[in-house]
Parts: C-alpha cells; structure tokens; sequence
C-alpha cells in the first residue's frame, strides 16, 4: 500500500519506521479514518434519502395476509432497506401480526432488517465492489427467507408472551396518516440521518479502525491464514463465535474486515464474523425477549446463526 | 390539548420528549405531555416505529425525532 499523506503522517510526523509493526498499524489507522468517515457520509446520506420512500407502515400493508413463500420473500427484500432500530423491533414485530402478516414472514423481516444492514451494503459496495456486496445481500436475504420459513412451520405462536397474545386481539385505535414529503424535504431528512448517524458512529468506527489496525500492524498473515484460511472446518464457527457477542455499529466493523481479508482470512469466514456481529445482537434480543418466550428466542437466534454457518461454508468452499 | 410520545426509552425517544415539552413552553398554553412506554400500550395504538408523536389521541409522526418547531407548528394547527 502506498497512501502519501497516511504515511507522511505516520512515519515523518510521528517518525515511525516504516515496516515495523507500530509503524504500519498506525499508518492504517491514519489512512482509514478519512476514507471510513467520507464513505459513511456518502453512504448514510444516499439511504438515508431512498429510505424517505420506505416506512414500516407500507412494508407492513404489503405483507399482510401474505401466504409463506411469496410472502418470506417480499418480506425478505424489504429488510434491506427498511430503517430499523432495534427499540422498535417489538412495536413493529406486533404491529405487522396485528396486521395479519403471518409470524413465519414477520420472522424473515425480522432477520433481514438488522442482519443486512443498508450501511454496511453500501459500505462493502464502496470498499470491496459490487461483487462482495451482492454476495452480503443475497445470501442475507436467502437466511432471511430460510429461517422465516422454517420458523413459520414450526408453529411457534403459542411461545410468545401472554400479553401479546392479549395486544394481538385488542382493537384497533386508528392509524397514522401516511407523510408525503416534497423533495426539498427528503433531502433534508436525509442531512439530517447523516448528522445524527455520523454524529452517533464515530466512537465506533474509531473502534473499528484501531482494531483494524492492530491486525494489520501486528498479526501475522501465517497467524490469521491458518486461524480463518478456509482449508480449516473450525475457522468459519470460530468467526460466529467471536462476531455473536461483538456489538458494532454496521460501519465500525468494516474496517476490521479490511484488515482481515487483507491477512488472508477467507472471504466465507469474514463474511460469516461480519454478519454476526451485525445481525445477531445481544441487546437486540434482550428486547425480543419481552415478546417471546426462551424456547422461541433461542430457536429464533439459533437459526439465524446456523443460516450465517452454512453461508460460511459456502463461500469458502466456491471461491 | 394532550400530546402523547411513545417510546421504551431509548435515547431518541426521550429527545422526542425534550422536544415536546420546548415546544409546550414555547406555545404559552397549557398543554399535557404524557410518556407512554409501555409496548401493549404502543401496539394498540398503532405505532410500529418508535419514536412516536399522537396529538389528542391522534398518531401524527413516527419512527424519527421531530424538532420543537415541528410540534409547535402542530399544536398551533
């Protein structure tokens, strides 16, 4: 790598040795902290204004009394580009079953929406190109699909909560006008989703960076090869492993699968880190697990976790 | 006139809130701010993103923090 002002920075301003391992980790560190933050400018501002035409509320008309199949699908590609913050996962998980939208297609939203995150497509599209994006994406969208169908036929209405039961039969109070905003407006949103989104990332992507950093300065390549090669059945549950408990904001952890790809982990197995530290989150499912039993929580994340293993392997086994 | 925000908790909502109350100070009149955080409550309502905004039990915004002067201008009509 060869990026001037990075390493202007880091080796005659911090006269760093170049080669050394401080040296080169701090070099990183330097050169990824303009290049995240403008692409995540660039990126939030982009969704943020294509989302001004998505609301729960449309996804939710367009899926409800949809039969599984189709309807899994639908609410699959929806995910991708629905706002959602996990403080509303539980409105949002009864509102879609009070609309008739079955559990099973609830389910396959509910994985979707955190688990491909708009950001981060946006941010692998401009990082890695197209391909690697598409490859988030769709295999995002095939566990999403998957794990909605499977949980649908399990039958598992009886394991939620007994007072959502009660909400689900309550009746309706009204509904909210749909907002129409003008253009002028949208991209004022969308300002406005990069102010408060960049303003609330940045301590995570700084995060991100260093650590990003460390493994570029300080492991080495043999180390990361034969911890994620994929010529190694364990390295694709180890990377689950480490990425379930990780909490990150979507873009903190692209700097980490920069430096990972570029020691030589395989493309399987950071891709399956990346998912789990982006779609299975701890405190997302503390907040489920006001709606649904443990029996149904645990079946819930172990699908989605067994769903990030097989796209692991598979990615790891074709490229 | 009551003005019901709807949210868990989280650090958005009580924004929301804040920005509910400017906007009470800011009209003169006396007017009720109400925090609802209870989920059945939200459900029944009809709000499926948080945070969320009902003006005498009518749901006018959801889902993002409106600003004071947004607030304002709805008390006002």
């Amino acid at each position: 790598m060869s990026h001037p002002a990075s390493e202007w920075i880091a080796f005659r301003l911090f006269r760093l040795t170049p080669k050394t391992h401080l040296g080169e980790a701090v070099a990183f560190f330097f050169y990824d902290v303009p290049k995240v933050l403008l692409l995540l400018t660039l990126v939030v501002f982009i969704v943020t204004f294509l989302q001004t035409f998505v609301s729960p509320t449309k996804v939710r008309d367009a899926l409800s009394k949809r039969r599984a199949g189709l309807g899994n699908a639908l609410a699959s590609l929806f995910g991708i580009m629905t706002p959602f913050c996990s403080c509303s996962a539980v409105p949002l998980f009864i509102g879609f079953l009070r609309a008739g939208v079955p559990l099973g297609v609830t389910f396959s939203f509910l994985v979707a929406a955190p688990m491909i995150n708009e950001v981060a497509l946006g941010m692998l599209f401009a990082m890695f190109g197209w391909k690697i994006a598409l490859i988030y994406a769709g295999t995002g969208v095939g566990i999403a699909f998957i794990s909605g169908l499977v949980l649908g036929r399990l039958k598992m209405e009886r394991h939620l909560e007994g007072w959502v039961q009660d909400a689900l039969n309550a009746p309706s109070l009204g509904e909210i006008a749909e907002e129409k905003p003008t253009l002028p407006e949208r991209l004022n949103l969308a300002l406005q989703g990069v102010k408060d989104i960049v303003g609330k990332v940045w301590p995570y992507i700084l995060a991100g960076i260093s650590v990003g950093a460390l493994i570029h300065g300080y492991v080495p390549e043999a180390f990361m090869a034969g911890l994620l090669g994929k010529e190694h059945w364990y390295s694709v549950p180890l990377a689950v492993l480490v990425g379930l408990p990780l909490y990150s904001n979507a873009a903190g952890v692209m700097p980490i699968v920069e430096a990972l790809l570029g020691k030589g982990a395989a493309l399987g197995s950071t891709l399956a880190f990346m998912m789990a530290v982006i779609g299975l989150s701890l405190p997302e499912t503390i907040i489920l697990r006001r709606v649904m039993r443990p029996r149904l929580i645990a079946t819930f994340v172990g699908v989605v976790a067994l769903g990030i293993l097989l796209v692991g392997y598979l990615f790891n086994a074709i490229l | 006139m009551l003005i019901e925000v709807f949210g868990p908790g989280c650090a958005k909502c009580q924004m929301l809130e804040k920005h509910a109350k400017q906007a009470v100070e800011q009209s003169g009149g006396s007017h009720e701010v109400v925090k609802i955080s209870d989920y059945a409550a939200m459900a029944a309502r009809g709000v499926l993103s948080t945070p969320a905004l009902a003006l005498d039990g009518q749901l006018k915004f959801q889902g993002r923090v409106v600003s004071s002067d947004d607030i304002l201008a709805l008390i006002k009509g």
